[in-house]
């Protein structure tokens, strides 16, 4: 049992990540082909993963409610939601609308999602504010560049920021031109080589953490 | 307690009422401040601009609700733009969440400009897979998508006539509020396939894309709200990102306002805190 719960995952993970490492530098039809293969089994591995992750989420939530653990409400509001939506999907063959014409699915979506998730993003501004007003103070020299850099992108990035300073347009296109750009490039390469390393430790095994804990 | 540290323990529905009103009353009572166009959105702009017509035009919607407020404008007027220039729309969404809305969005366009679903434009709908399924696209479009939204076989719509893979492309937008998106397209898709990419991003999103930008990876960024401003000024078209920017120019400096008060009465209470230990001493 351990060949086929250690071995063989090393293995097959070896080999592909081998192969399809290479696979990119071969513009051969073959190797092509090879491709279009196993990004298609990727797509329906997709697929299937979407069905694991729901069916996780509802066994998840179904012991919260059988063991009535704390805000175990929440999440029978949550098995409504989401079996009401199933239920409206297959009900409407998974459209919004046919012909012009909304369909209980196109309700569910239109009335409750879209208003809840712009809700939700929208309230933001609100907290930002209060927490920048609470927490965006100069209490060292770096916070102080911080903050009068995010002053000027601030007012730069409106009209009425480069109404009443002009400069500000400029300065602010520069500060995410010049500054911005080149930490970020940097934070770029940093986390693009430390991929590098652990995609050639996964691949070489020394990583397994993937294959998850369980007895041996 | 005294005054200034009242005001840095200031109840927060104090903040919430005036960044409400500050985006309110601008909207109620728009100024319509003059908005200067970046070199950023002009890249997308110009490159549509010069695109023959018929030319085929990839347009990913990678965004759900939540963006709505600052992908929808931008979604709006880069269709509205591709129609106008007769382009081929191939519109599709690489996040579930956002299909319907990213369906809406198209079908109301395509209406609003006159155009017909299949011969001018096609929505191809959400696949699973996420980066999967733009290197299928890549490898073959028909295989990722072989049925458009509607369940319409993909194969044979005129719209797709000469269009096998991405390599076929002559130019596309991902609208990305998150992953996969901008930076998605780019390493999956643009870097194997070479066809030229633009982007659109939420505000918060945009300086992480400056380094794609600056390389020269995409040619172009339309970045929150401001972008989709400056897109539809260059339209010549004022939509919601238009009115939405007097809101925004208020609360912006709502909250400069705020965070200097803080600032002032932070350093007077420091001050005054420090002159009192001496003092004591």
């Amino acid at each position: 049992m351990i060949f086929l719960r250690r071995q063989v995952p090393l293995l097959i993970t070896l080999i592909t990540g081998l192969v399809f490492a290479g696979q990119y530098y071969v513009p051969h039809p073959a190797s092509e082909q090879m491709l279009t293969s196993v990004t298609k089994w990727l797509q329906i591995i997709g697929g299937f993963a979407l069905v694991l992750g729901v069916s996780s989420l509802f066994h998840v939530h179904a012991i919260k409610i059988r063991r009535k653990e704390a805000g175990w409400g929440y999440s029978f509001v949550l098995y409504v939601g989401m079996l009401g939506t199933i239920v409206a999907g297959m009900w409407s063959n998974g459209k919004e609308a046919v012909d012009g014409a909304m369909t209980a699915f196109g309700w569910v979506y239109n009335f409750m999602m879209v208003p809840l998730q712009s809700t939700m993003f929208a309230i933001l501004a609100f907290f930002i504010a209060s927490a920048a007003y609470r927490s965006f103070r100069a209490r060292s020299r770096e916070a102080a560049v911080l903050l009068i850099a995010a002053v000027i992108v601030m007012m730069g990035r409106v009209p009425l920021g480069e109404y009443l300073i002009p400069l500000s347009g400029d300065l602010s296109q520069w500060i995410l031109n010049v500054l911005n750009a080149s930490v970020r490039r940097a934070i770029l390469i940093g986390v693009s080589l430390g991929t590098v390393a652990l995609s050639i430790k996964i691949i070489f095994g020394k990583e397994r953490s993937y294959l998850g804990g369980g007895k041996e | 307690m005294s005054f200034t540290e009242r005001m840095l323990k200031i109840d927060r529905r104090i903040i919430f009422l005036v960044i409400g009103v500050c985006t309110l009353v601008p909207l109620l009572y728009p100024v319509g401040l003059p908005i200067r166009i970046s070199q950023e959105v002009r890249g997308v702009y110009d490159h549509i601009e010069s695109l023959p017509e018929g030319s085929p035009f990839l347009l990913s919607l990678d965004f759900d609700p939540a963006s709505k407020p600052e992908l929808h404008p931008q979604s709006i007027s880069l269709l509205r733009h591709a129609f106008k220039k007769n382009l081929r729309v191939i519109a599709l969404t690489l996040w579930v969440s956002g299909t319907g809305m990213a369906d809406q969005v198209v079908t109301q366009v395509a209406r609003e400009m006159g155009k017909e679903n299949g011969k001018d434009y096609v929505f191809l709908g959400w696949s699973p897979g996420g980066t999967a399924v733009i290197i299928n696209m890549g490898q073959d479009l028909y295989g990722a998508f072989p049925a458009d939204y509607n369940g319409k076989p993909t194969k044979g719509l005129p719209v797709l006539q000469g269009i096998n893979s991405l390599r076929d492309v002559s130019y596309a937008v991902s609208l990305g509020a998150g992953r996969p998106g901008v930076e998605e397209w780019y390493v999956f898709g643009k870097d194997k396939y070479k066809f030229e990419m633009g982007g659109g991003c939420t505000g918060v999103m945009a300086p992480g894309l400056y380094p794609l930008l600056r390389s020269g990876q995409i040619n172009g960024l339309i970045g929150g709200l401001r972008g989709a401003a400056e897109y539809e000024t260059l339209m010549d078209q004022k939509g919601k990102a238009i009115a939405g920017m007097d809101a925004q120019s208020a609360t912006h400096l709502a909250i400069i306002v705020l965070v200097i008060m803080c600032n002032l009465f932070y350093f007077s209470s420091r001050n005054r805190a420090r002159s009192q230990g001496q003092a004591g001493a």
